[in-house]
């Protein structure tokens, strides 16, 4: 503490007293007299010099009564002023913007801004123009296609945005997101993509250092627009429109009705369905087989019942989803932007509406208002304040494929939702078909589901309304000294609300279970209610942030300082609650009592059932503490010397006093090789050269080291609260650490025709949390967090803007290439069998050298010819013996090594055409260098669970197929090692490398430039065509291998409509 | 005009810094989630052992009951059953007898409910005893150490062979957890260690626990007598299964009369009812479904017409088999805990193998009579201790179906000469499992021993 008052003396202390006369002065842009920041003053012919402030003043000690003023800004023309004191009005120097290249001169961290050319860090981002080319709801989803160095990953269950690869294995793996200097705890999707002004995206360690402890996966920083000073009122209008297409449900392969059949028949023969026919819990089986067990038990008549069944085979339920359940999405947005600014008030206005109907018929609607003004009463002071209002309503719509059916919400492929004239048709779900339609005699609920009907009983609506307000001090004393107080306050409230109304299955189905049935004719006792069920959840966040900051900007001589110090307090709390009303009336909002301590018997099984709760509170607190520093230093306008360092401290359940403090630091180095005397080049008049190298962290707060206990709910039978371990005692836990070393070099060619830069890096994370296997004798499972992987990364960031064409025809483009490899250096993860390397679907192999999620399978050997069985190897022998293949030790020399799961080259191209008062943009993107499994027959999965593929109509049937096929036959009884060798085998890994065509977006000024009416500034009609699929793609079966969820979809192509108004 | 504001003081940022910089740790120490404890009261303690879902339905006695002689599957039934190691189970193989891997197993249900108790039992170590605490502190450490000794004797049941005087120091036991450290290396106690154990934790639970508790779902006296009692049977040591019998049942001697019972819900016996000392089940398992399990057809053969629970413990099946419907759960779910009908078994089988012939009729009787249709109960007579220890078998075996308790029985009566030979026919095949097979101790999951390099079961 006292060193850094210390340090901060010393700073205050270099400045030379010199200054007899100051001349102050403002430099804002010529293109629309916004103020630059950052911008460097100096006096010609002599060592003094100034850097603008956040709102471009600037104060320069002078000595001489005239002199000449030399103004530069990369991305702008340098300028040169002669001025004579005193200055006869306000001094505004006005730079005339460059050609297209390094417009986004002005970096924003969160806690500073920094003009890029004294940045030592590796910063991509992304303008307003860039962003806007796409019409998407939120702002993440924009970013995929445009920015930089960053992927998202879709290979887990949750598409996950990635900045340079991974750098955990289970904390946090996604970066932090900045809005407006701080972490944006609520929902991201809140923001509207209309408000952006500019989004960064820090990507070393010495760019995101600053952000601490939870910097270690890069942080996006978001900027909305603002208002600026010396403004006359501007509105801005956009307006658009977005059809989407209804989803290609031919991409799905389920087995056929046909082939399924045949399966139940052959299976039903053999007498599988027996114990499910003679169950108590009276288990779902699928029309065919009560079909067939009508059949047998001679209620149907055989040729009643082969007509049935042959009626069934040509139904296919994909066509039933896309005529009942599918629809085009659209989606509508609203945005309107007031801004205006005079000498001591800026400020801005931002509306925004967006509603939308997505591809099953589900409601978006979002209302979002922004007001933030400064106001200036004094030169040296400002106050800024800022209302943000943000309401979201959403409705469930119709069920998707996928979302309805068994358990395993699979549905048999014959199933049909209408008959000929339209009526809804039940599907067999829960219970035996036969057995809902006599049970009770008619005394029960309609027990059927009509997935027709369903979804207009059974609603659920979520209402979210985040308020944000924040406020700002800012003061600024004399040499370049200033200080900030922020201080901002987040409530983020949300209400969910699941009815099932008195008609839905839900209730119906519930209400029927807990039904107590006399014997006969009697009078049937409800023991829950009759009505609804309506599930209430509300969730309230509420988060402070305040900081504290002092800040130098300072020139003399060759020397300019930037620096900041702070230290801020971070408070956010999450309460909510859960609660279920039975029997429950929404037109009169009555609702039933129900006992929850008794069980009952249920009418089906008999068993003895409680009836559920469904009740819950929570109370969760996050508290940081941080400390931060940062300085960079710059001599002679090209070498400059970076420090940032910062600690943070958390609530972490159980930490030690000790261990709270996680310290962090970075270094970095700029050289910009083109001010140097020596350096003439004409091609290359622009050339930086940078290095950083620092630390940053990650944490997960769900693991501590202390044995944590989970109070989960009250006993039913002790009444007395219970709970489950929650954690582990895990005494050797500690944060993770990521060091990053970067190296970026900055060019631009003359008249900027190229801009651009490269940089290469290498990351190390350590420490990180890993599931350890123990022998899960100890009781806590077989695996515990540890402290015990390390991760080496490295990889290359490409970005180049070029205008190729710049006459009446312009042709510009913009290219981004990224590599990221990354490799695992150190993990114990005792695998012990073959199949935990080879586990289909995305999981953490953790063998040394190799990615942290690596593509393994079983060597193949090809389908015996005799019986159609599956071959892999044991020890370097052809074998069948699954069960030695797949949980035999495994030996990673024997499983086949693809690559990894995750892209290891990725990037975007974009080209703009512009021509009079037309621009046309297309951008394609690719993903290169990574492996994913591709689906197919499970047999386990088709006999239990109604999952089928399609490629069971290609399996081996007889002998010489094994030439043409590579799916198993068919086996009865089922071998589960079977089948989870054949799916981890080689022959379903595909490459997912595939090229895509983003989108093509095109705009048309509609207003002459000579003679638009003055009424408006501009006014602009574009056309938005997105996700037109993929151009090429290196597998074979037609995968899109960002489509990795079960009965997942690619996403359909759209086209959108807007216009855009200045006035 | 000059604003009149006044001008902020950098010391008073600094200031600010500085108390952003020195805030104490009491802003720290808020606690992130109001749900989370550290365990260090004795209401803590008690909420883990009330975890039902831990404590009271992990039993691994499903593997005992799939692979003794009470059931059988027909192939059609063992040919449909997706569970591999189920249907290896079943007929004796070697290996590969349970899951792999993240999905739980019975060796894991055994060892969670032991973790729960080991963290009790250490913790107790920091929470002293007084006189205002000390009945609670009491019944909580007893709760501890019953849990702990019944799943290692109900383990020992399934991976270890009978307790053998001659072989007990050098048969492979179990690993004996008795800390919450998972750095320990470990290793398998022998037969007789183990037992020792489960002994030591359940005289332990007999002195600490309460005569009576507020549910069956915690362990009571009675209620470890009971196991005590169990596990001394299993040792053949009949003397000191007999005077437990004797201390559980001088409790509590309650009895269900079955004439009380309707045969018309699915389940007719109620859970957590008269006879229950402690309740602990097991569910989940697929050979064991009420569709799939066939109760022996000369087991079934074996109850009279009268005796009730012909209809009240089986429910015909549509091709003339039998499934069992008896359990103490009240559902489809297996009993595994004490209740007084075994106790008086025990009692009658260990006054028999001791020569009290007519106490052990006795004990028998009074257990039978409430089974039988009232009034038409003939009670059972023996001439000598040969004679009543046939019948006690035989009722043993018909009263305690289903609950994991004829697996042990077979192996012990084995070492007593009963040479009970199992046999299954399946597809055409046919099963074999001699007596003294090394089978009837089942292979510990094979990944345990790949990472805890223990010691598998001789095969």
């Amino acid at each position: 503490m006292k060193k850094l008052f210390f340090l901060f003396c010393l700073l205050g202390g270099l400045a030379p007293a010199v200054a007899q006369q100051a001349l102050s002065g403002r430099v804002v842009s010529a293109a629309d007299n916004s103020p630059l920041p950052g911008a460097s003053v100096r006096l010609k012919d002599a060592a003094t010099g100034a850097i603008t402030n956040h709102e471009g003043y600037f104060t320069l000690p002078v000595t001489q009564q005239t002199g000449v003023l030399q103004v530069s800004f990369l991305g702008f023309v340098s300028q040169e002023y002669a001025y004579t004191l005193p200055l006869p009005e306000p001094l505004v120097l006005v730079l005339a913007p460059a050609h297209q290249g390094l417009q986004e001169v002005v970096i924003s961290t969160g806690y500073q801004q920094l003009p890029r050319e004294r940045a030592t860090g590796s910063f991509a981002q992304v303008d307003k123009a860039t962003f806007n080319e796409q019409v998407g709801p939120d702002v993440l989803s924009r970013l995929e296609a445009v920015a930089n160095g960053l992927t998202v990953n879709r290979a887990g269950f949750e598409p996950q945005l990635l900045v340079r690869g991974l750098s955990s294995i289970n904390g946090a793996q996604s970066p932090l997101i900045v809005v407006d200097n701080f972490p944006y705890e609520g929902d991201i999707t809140n923001i509207n993509p209309n408000d952006v002004e500019s989004i960064t995206i820090l990507r070393d360690a010495a760019a995101a250092s600053i952000w601490g402890a939870r910097a270690g996966n890069g942080v996006i920083v978001i900027t909305t627009k603002k208002g600026r000073y010396h403004q006359p009122l501007s509105a801005e209008i956009n307006v658009n429109v977005t059809a989407v297409a209804k989803p290609d449900l031919s991409y799905l392969r389920p087995i056929s009705a046909s082939d399924f059949i045949d399966v139940e028949q052959a299976l039903f023969e053999k007498g599988y369905f027996d114990s499910q026919l003679n169950a108590v819990s009276r288990p779902e089986l699928s029309p065919v087989v009560e079909i067939l067990a009508r059949k047998k038990n001679g209620t149907l008549s055989p040729e009643q019942a082969d007509a049935q069944i042959n009626a069934l085979r040509q139904v296919d339920v994909r066509d039933e989803f896309d005529r009942h359940m599918y629809q085009q999405a659209v989606r509508q947005q609203y945005a309107l932007h007031l801004r205006s600014g005079s000498d001591v008030l800026a400020w801005s206005l931002a509306a925004g509406y967006d509603r939308n109907t997505d591809e099953l018929a589900a409601t978006y609607n979002r209302l979002s208002l922004r007001f933030q003004n400064t106001l200036r009463p004094h030169r040296n002071l400002a106050l800024s304040t800022g209302a943000f209002y943000t309401q979201r309503e959403s409705g469930s719509g119709k069920p998707g494929y996928g979302q309805i059916g068994n358990w395993n919400n699979n549905l048999y492929p014959y199933a049909r939702f209408a008959d000929e004239n339209g009526t809804p048709l039940p599907l067999h779900k829960d219970y035996t078909q036969a057995y809902k339609d006599t049970v009770g005699g008619g005394r029960l609920k309609d027990w059927n589901y009509y997935p027709l009907e369903d979804y207009r009983h059974a609603h659920s609506a979520t209402t979210l309304q985040d308020v944000t307000a924040n406020f700002g001090l800012q003061y600024t004393w004399r040499h370049g000294l200033s200080g900030d107080v922020k201080y901002q306050y987040e409530r983020q409230q949300t209400e969910g609300q699941q009815l099932y109304g008195e008609e839905s299955y839900f209730a119906r189905d519930f209400v029927n279970r807990y039904a107590q049935l006399p014997p006969g004719t009697g009078a049937i006792r409800y023991v829950v209610p009759e009505g609804g069920i309506l599930d209430q959840t509300g969730t309230l966040l509420a988060s402070q942030n305040l900081r504290g900051q002092l800040n130098l900007d300072r020139s003399w001589g060759n020397h300019t300082v930037t620096a900041i110090i702070g230290a801020e307090m971070r408070h956010a709390r999450v309460t909510g609650s859960r609660t279920r009303l039975y029997g429950y009336d929404p037109e009169r909002l009555t609702f039933g009592e129900v006992d929850y301590t008794t069980r009952y018997p249920h009418l089906v099984t008999g068993g003895l059932l409680f009836i559920p709760d469904n009740s819950n509170r929570d109370h969760r607190t996050d508290r940081f503490l941080s400390q931060y520093a940062n300085a960079a230093y710059t001599f002679r306008d090209r070498y400059t010397v970076s420090l940032s360092a910062r600690r943070d401290a958390s609530n972490l359940f159980g930490l030690k006093t000790n261990d709270r403090w996680n310290p962090l630091w970075s270094s970095g180095l700029s050289w910009e090789l083109s001010k140097e005397p020596f350096y003439r080049s004409g091609f290359l008049p622009f050339l930086k050269l940078r290095s950083t190298y620092g630390y940053s962290g990650s944490t997960n707060p769900a693991f501590t080291a202390v044995s944590t206990l989970f109070y989960v709910a009250t006993s039913p039978y002790t009444q007395n609260t219970y709970a489950r371990f929650s954690n582990y005692a895990n005494p050797d836990l500690s944060w993770e650490t990521v060091g990053m070393w970067n190296i970026g070099l900055d060019f631009g060619t003359k008249d900027n025709r190229l801009t651009g830069s490269l940089e290469y890096y290498r990351k190390r994370a350590f420490d990180l949390l890993a599931l350890y296997p123990v022998d899960y004798t100890t009781g806590v499972g077989s695996q515990v967090m540890r402290n015990v992987a390390s991760m080496a990364g490295r990889g290359a960031d490409l970005e180049i803007r070029s205008r190729n064409i710049d006459r009446a025809l312009q042709w510009t483009s913009q290219l981004n290439l990224s590599l990221n490899r990354e490799k695992v250096t150190d993990y114990y993860l005792g695998e012990s069998a073959a199949y935990q390397y080879v586990t289909p679907g995305y999981r953490i192999t953790g063998e040394t050298g190799k990615p942290l999620h690596a593509v393994y399978s079983y060597k193949w050997a090809g389908l015996d010819p005799q019986t159609g069985n599956p071959q892999g190897f044991v020890d370097g022998e052809v074998s069948q013996d699954y069960f030695a293949i797949v949980y035999g030790e495994a030996k990673p020399d024997e499983l086949q090594y693809h690559g990894s799961a995750l892209p290891t080259a990725f990037g975007s191209l974009g080209n703009t055409l512009s021509w009079k008062r037309l621009s046309l943009t297309a951008r394609i993107s690719w993903k290169l260098g990574y492996y994913f499994r591709a689906p197919s027959i499970q047999y386990g999965s088709l006999f239990d669970a109604w999952g089928g593929h399609a490629d069971f109509a290609r399996r081996w049937q007889q002998p010489g197929d094994e030439r043409t096929t590579h799916v198993p036959s068919l086996t009865y009884p089922n071998d589960s090692a079977r089948d989870v060798f054949y799916a981890g085998s080689e022959v379903l890994v595909e490459k997912g490398d595939h090229v895509r065509l983003q989108y093509i977006s095109a705009s048309y000024d509609l207003l002459r430039p000579d003679t638009g009416r003055k009424s408006f500034k501009n006014m602009q009609a574009y056309l938005n065509l997105g996700n037109l699929g993929i151009l090429w793609r290196a597998n074979r079966r037609g995968l899109d291998p960002d489509v990795s969820a079960l009965n997942a979809l690619p996403q359909p192509p759209s086209v959108s409509l807007g216009l855009k108004a200045t006035l | 005009m000059k604003p009149i504001i006044l001008r902020p003081s950098l010391y008073g940022l600094l200031l600010l810094i500085t108390f952003l910089f020195g805030s104490c740790d009491s802003f720290l120490d808020e606690s992130p989630d109001k749900k989370l404890a550290l365990p260090s009261t004795l209401q803590d303690m008690q909420a883990l052992l009330d975890n039902h879902s831990v404590m009271n339905q992990n039993s691994p006695a499903g593997s005992s009951v799939t692979s003794a002689d009470n059931i059988y599957l027909p192939s059609v039934t063992w040919n449909a059953m997706s569970n591999e190691s189920e249907r290896r189970k079943y007929t004796w193989e070697k290996d590969n007898l349970f899951r792999m891997g993240y999905r739980p197993n019975h060796w894991y249900n055994v060892f969670q409910p032991i973790y729960h108790a080991n963290t009790v039992l250490e913790s107790l170590s920091g929470i002293p005893r007084t006189a205002a605490n000390a009945s609670t502190w009491d019944d909580v450490k007893g709760q501890a150490s019953f849990y702990r000794g019944e799943a290692l004797l109900a383990a020992a049941y399934v991976w270890a062979l009978a307790y053998d005087e001659a072989t007990a120091s050098t048969d492979l036991g179990l690993p004996l957890r008795l800390g919450t450290s998972f750095h320990e290396q470990l290793v398998r106690a022998s037969v007789r260690d183990t037992y020792e154990q489960v002994m030591r934790d359940l005289r332990e639970a007999a002195t600490l626990l309460p005569a009576g508790t507020q549910h069956p779902v915690r362990p009571s006296k009675p209620a470890a007598y009971a196991v005590l009692a169990r596990a001394c049977l299993s040792m053949r040591k009949y003397v000191e299964a007999g005077a437990y019998a004797d201390s559980s049942l001088a409790l509590y001697d309650g009895l269900l009369d079955y004439n009380q019972l309707s045969a018309t819900p699915t389940y007719p016996l109620p859970a957590f009812n008269a006879e229950v000392l402690h309740h602990n089940i097991f569910g989940g398992v697929q050979s064991l479904t009420i569709g799939n399990a066939r109760v022996d057809t000369l087991l079934y053969a074996s109850y009279a017409a009268d005796d009730l629970r012909r209809t009240l413990f089986f429910r015909r099946n549509a091709d003339g088999t039998n499934a069992f419907r008896g359990s103490y759960a009240g559902s489809s779910s297996y009993f595994a805990g004490a209740a007084t009908n075994e106790v008086y078994l025990i009692q009658a089988e260990a006054r028999a193998r001791t020569g009290d012939v007519t106490g052990a009729m006795e004990s028998l009787n009074k257990l039978l009579r409430t089974r039988w249709k009232t009034d038409t109960f003939q009670e059972y007579a023996a001439d000598n201790a040969a004679g009543a220890l046939e019948l006690i078998l035989q009722e043993r075996r018909k009263e305690l179906l289903f609950r994991g308790l004829r697996w042990m029985d077979i192996k012990r009566l084995n070492r007593e000469g009963a040479g009970i030979a199992l046999q299954r026919v399946l597809n055409g095949n046919t099963y074999l499992l001699p007596p003294g097979d090394p089978r009837f101790a089942l292979a510990i999951p094979e990944d345990v021993i790949e990472q805890s390099g223990m010691q598998q079961n001789p095969r």
